[in-house]
């Protein structure tokens, strides 16, 4: 191999020529539609309010600018440094957890905050169990990718388990089920690819549901965390907001026919009908005023952003690189299924944000340290 | 890395089914179903809001179209103090406003809050929380609206009487309406299928009484609706048009109001004067307890005059009702010691009396057509009548205790002689006798019936009574065994029947129109007390009510005339000539009877008058009635001759009552 062969060789193979174009677009794309879907949802009340009608979709503007910057940093160094400090990530993630606990860190007196408020840093507060997503990625991913058999054994599982049980249980404790659902989302689909046996993860939902019981059973639970997740369950003690919530919810996506009813104009939208529609309901709105065809196209846009993902898993360079794309496909699919099932009606109502499109912080800026992982990987897929 | 990529290809596999699944449910919702959900949305955004019509006003014929008239019922706008309950309690200062409110308005704070949780009102609709408030008071609010979130004052619309108790039973009252009264075709309930002009919703009001029931569908009007697009706080975002309401029509008529008046005044000056009077049957004092005056155009059928003592204020109910109000008018058991005086009763047409003597024409034709009397022939008055064949021992007394002289019929209506009537009595009760099964055994019933006895007159008022009549068949009944005993109907039926006394009954109201057949060349008329309705422009005319005066009663004008210029010598020489002592009698000439119906020995006399005015060509027919007054000459004859005054204006200072001792 000459010389200049060779420098040919290493150049094709510097990682910068080697990003996922399509993956930036569908990302960028998504987070645009979220910006016209912001505005349409929260530009009426605003301006009635006598606030600037642009207000929210500025600041999603600047979160995505911002995340913009941590995907690139995410991009930049080598993804298997993540597993020479996974530990460290995970050990910040469960401290992070526990500072929600300690009130006067928690944004809110009251101690149920899911936020920390960043001394002078007024723009942005920071939710831990947001972060928590990415650090229980790279954990499951460094200690799946370090095993010695081919497949987990039980005592990896039991290892893996505690590890992921612990962040799950620091985050139900903090009442958010919904993110409790994507971390076991993401556990489950990172031990599948692993290879665990199919009677291992049979064993694993009994296992499960023992303990839910069990909690149950021992009054762990609090009062409001047990209705809270019998509204999940049971639909018919599902309570007036939430029922509301669902009826008006439906009514707007199905009102929006095939066409919807064009920009600006969906009255379920304008009038304020669906609550929480600019974050946990932002579906709503492209399904009322874009119709089936926006609907379809945004879970098209999803759909290309789930086959990258995968894609990228699959060609991978090592395992470590697979589990980290599978972690981040898993943790993209459940929300999108759970807040887009939510949304027309097929799934309980539980806070997950739908990705790029809701209004929000943290959320926001961890998809997009997601998708700076995603682009590690593939960059770096050569050995 | 194969067994990796395998399980990957699993993990696609479930996101391709996830997104199969959701997609498949957005074709079902957005494709599929979407007429069901827009139209959920639509209505969702869009709410409509009735705009009631305003009531149709009441006018008597001589005030309606007048410079200055001044109708019975129009309507009064009230300030009403109407709160939003969400934006109260939004503001954060509902308590201090609740307290100030209450200050304001004299409410408690309790009340004012269980106002809010009403039922009848929607939550996006201010409630009422109180009506007619001061001027000051709603000034107050709306200079400092800013300390009062969610708290309005409005105009709203209700009944007003500028003559005060005139022709309070007539009209009637409004009320919101009631549940018995959704129940039936004519008042439609909203059930929110859409804006309708005709349909109660549960707070409406609606005619409950009188006039403003019988005439609700005109007096009503045609509801309007406002639509506007609500957010989900139900906050007016923009108004979508809507339709002004088309207000009712108004009433007039055919009620004089200076008679009306005249007739209330009169007959309360009557019955007040008559219960310092003490009764020589009794030893007490006359209960007078309630009288009527009917006075009615024998042409047409409209009344002229329908007063009823006691009456009530309708301005008691558009206020609200004080305690002592609800004791009076009987609306409630609680009242201890209150007397049962019914003043929400009509005695005009809605109870039934016995008419004594007044009734006497009717018989007389009825026994002269069957030919048991005749106009020309003389009979004899005696102070005592014995049915042919009694051996009983009972007798029908005169109401004179000697006997008086023998005369022709037109002689025993001016003194009112009993003796010769009971006689035509027993003759009825033989041709019933002699033919138990015959089609036409009861003849009289018959002959009665046809002046509209025992039937309603069709007054254009509600609740109207019918009247009765006994024959066989009644009295035969087990139900009547303890009036008849074993033996069941007997002469006594026909012969007590025949002056107007017995088992049967009238209303003042058929009477009157009795009477108006006798004066109007045997033509019946159907009483009303509207003459037309009237669109609110004043100009169009939406409906004329007819007295139906074609149908006639089956007697000869001569036979007609007999009866009424017999009449006409009763207040010159007959029983009502002291009443009618002073009265220009021969300018004004007036056909009249005398009645004094006895009740049974727990009451007191009815006191009756009917007269026909002028008698050479009668214009009008006036009845008077006073309940336990004694002789018709002394209470219901003056009583008429004051009401006859004022219609003829003529000047005078007659007693309302005499003391006469005849009947």
């Amino acid at each position: 191999m000459d010389v200049v062969a060779g420098r040919v060789w290493a150049d094709e193979r510097r990682p910068i020529r080697h990003l996922d174009p399509m993956l930036l677009i569908v990302t960028a794309a998504l987070v645009v539609i979220g910006l016209f879907a912001i505005y349409s949802a929260t530009s009426q009340t605003l301006r009635a309010d006598g606030f600037d009608p642009f207000s929210r979709v500025n600041k999603q503007v600047v979160t995505a600018v911002l995340g913009l910057v941590l995907l690139l940093v995410m991009a930049t160094f080598d993804y298997r440094f993540l597993k020479v400090y996974a530990g460290f990530i995970y050990g910040a993630t469960i401290v992070g957890l526990l500072l929600l606990r300690i009130p006067g860190v928690a944004a809110s007196e009251t101690g149920t905050s899911n936020y920390i408020n960043i001394p002078g840093v007024s723009l942005l507060q920071i939710s831990p169990s947001e972060f928590a997503k990415i650090g229980l990625i790279v954990i499951l991913a460094a200690m799946l990718s370090e095993l010695r058999s081919p497949v987990p054994t039980v005592p990896d599982l039991v290892r893996v388990i505690g590890v992921a049980g612990v962040t799950m249980l620091l985050v139900f404790v903090n009442v958010e089920i919904g993110t409790t659902i994507v971390l076991a989302a993401i556990t489950v689909g990172v031990l599948v690819v692993a290879g665990t046996q199919a009677k291992h993860l049979i064993a694993l939902a009994v296992a499960t549901i023992v303990v839910i019981a069990l909690a149950f059973q021992m009054n762990v639970v609090e009062e409001y965390q047990v209705e809270r997740l019998l509204t999940v369950f049971d639909s018919g003690s599902v309570s007036e907001d939430a029922r509301y919530n669902l009826e008006q919810s439906v009514i707007a996506v199905g009102s929006g026919g095939m066409f919807g009813r064009g920009f600006l104009q969906g009255s379920q939208t304008n009038l304020d009908y669906v609550p929480e529609q600019h974050t946990d309901f932002i579906f709503t709105v492209v399904g009322e005023e874009f119709g089936f065809f926006g609907s379809a196209f945004v879970l098209a846009l999803f759909a290309l952003l789930l086959w990258r993902a995968i894609r990228i898993a699959y060609l991978s360079k090592d395992s470590f690189g697979t589990y980290l794309a599978t972690g981040v496909a898993s943790m993209f699919a459940i929300q999108i299924f759970v807040n887009v099932g939510m949304v027309i009606g097929i799934m309980p109502i539980t806070g997950i944000p739908l990705p790029f499109l809701s209004y929000g912080g943290t959320a926001m800026l961890v998809n997009f340290v997601a998708i700076g992982i995603l682009l590690n990987v593939h960059m770096r897929r050569f050995k | 890395m194969e067994k990796s990529s395998a399980r990957l290809k699993v993990f696609a596999i479930l996101v391709l089914v996830m997104f199969a699944a959701l997609s498949t449910r957005l074709w079902f919702l957005q494709v599929l179903a979407t007429q069901v959900y827009a139209e959920e949305a639509q209505n969702n955004g869009v709410r409509s809001v009735a705009i009631d019509a305003l009531r149709g006003q009441i006018w008597t014929e001589d005030q309606y179209g007048k410079p200055n008239g001044k109708p019975l019922v129009q309507n009064r706008s009230s300030l009403e103090v109407r709160v939003d309950k969400q934006e109260l309690e939004e503001s954060g200062v509902a308590e201090q406003v609740l307290g100030e409110l209450s200050a304001m308005l004299d409410i408690p704070v309790k009340q004012i809050r269980r106002d809010l949780e009403s039922k009848l009102y929607f939550d996006y609709q201010p409630k009422p929380v109180a009506e007619f408030v001061d001027e000051e008071v709603a000034f107050a609010i709306r200079e400092r609206q800013e300390d009062f979130p969610g708290v309005q004052v409005r105009n709203a619309s209700v009944r007003e009487y500028p003559m005060g108790r005139t022709a309070s039973h007539m009209v009637g009252w409004v009320g919101q309406v009631q549940a018995a009264q959704l129940e039936q075709d004519e008042f439609p309930i909203c059930d929110g299928s859409g804006p309708s002009a005709r349909c109660y919703g549960p707070n409406d009001m609606a005619g409950q009484t009188g006039l403003e029931v019988q005439y609700e569908k005109w007096l009503r009007g045609r509801k309007g609706f406002q639509r506007y697009v609500v957010n989900s706080d139900g906050e007016r975002i923009r108004d979508l048009g809507g339709q002004q309401p088309t207000p009712g029509g108004d009433l007039v008529l055919t009620i004089d109001s200076e008679w009306q008046r005249a007739a209330e005044g009169y007959l309360e000056e009557s019955i007040l004067r008559t219960r310092q009077v003490l009764d020589e049957d009794s030893g007490t004092y006359f209960k007078a307890d309630a009288g009527v005056v009917v006075v009615l155009d024998v042409e047409t059928g409209g009344l002229k005059a329908m007063a009823s003592w006691p009456d009530y204020d309708p301005r008691w109910f558009v206020r609200g009702l004080k305690r002592d109000e609800v004791c009076y008018l009987g609306l409630t058991e609680k009242c201890s010691g209150a007397d049962k005086v019914a003043p929400l009763l009509n005695r005009a047409y809605q109870e039934v009396y016995l008419p004594g003597s007044t009734f006497k024409p009717f018989t007389a034709l009825a026994a002269v057509k069957e030919g048991y009397a005749d106009l020309g022939t003389g009979y004899a008055c005696p102070s005592e009548y014995v049915h042919p064949g009694d051996e009983s021992g009972a007798s029908f007394s005169n109401w004179s205790s000697q006997d008086l002289f023998p005369g022709t019929i037109a002689e025993h209506l001016i003194i009112s002689c009993d003796s010769s009537f009971y006689e035509w009595g027993s003759d009825f009760w033989f041709r019933y006798q002699n033919d138990q099964l015959g089609e036409d055994n009861e003849p009289l019933q018959k002959h009665l019936r046809a002046w509209g006895f025992e039937k309603p007159t069709g007054v254009d008022l509600p609740g109207e009574a019918s009247g009765f009549l006994p024959d066989a068949e009644w009295g035969n009944a087990d139900e009547q065994r303890d009036l008849f005993g074993q033996g069941g109907w007997n002469p006594g039926g026909y012969i007590l029947t025949m002056i107007g006394s017995g088992y049967m009954s009238v209303t003042p109201l058929q009477l009157a129109a009795a009477y108006g057949a006798i004066a109007n060349e045997g033509h019946l008329c159907r009483p009303h007390v509207v003459d037309r309705v009237m669109a609110s422009d004043g100009e169009t005319e939406l409906k004329k009510v007819n007295g139906q005066c074609d149908r006639t009663v089956p007697y000869s004008q001569a036979e007609l005339d007999y009866i009424r210029n017999a009449l006409t010598q009763v207040p010159i020489r007959g029983t009502a000539r002291l009443p009618f002592l002073g009265f220009p009698i021969t300018e004004i000439p007036v056909a009249g009877k005398t009645g004094t119906a006895f009740r049974g020995d727990q009451f007191q006399d009815t006191s009756w008058f009917a007269a026909m005015v002028p008698a050479n060509d009668p214009k009008y027919v006036v009845v008077a009635m006073v309940e336990q007054a004694g002789f018709g000459s002394d209470v219901a004859a003056p009583l008429v001759r004051r009401v006859i005054e004022t219609m003829y204006g003529i000047e005078s200072d007659a007693p309302v009552i005499t003391q006469t001792g005849q009947d």
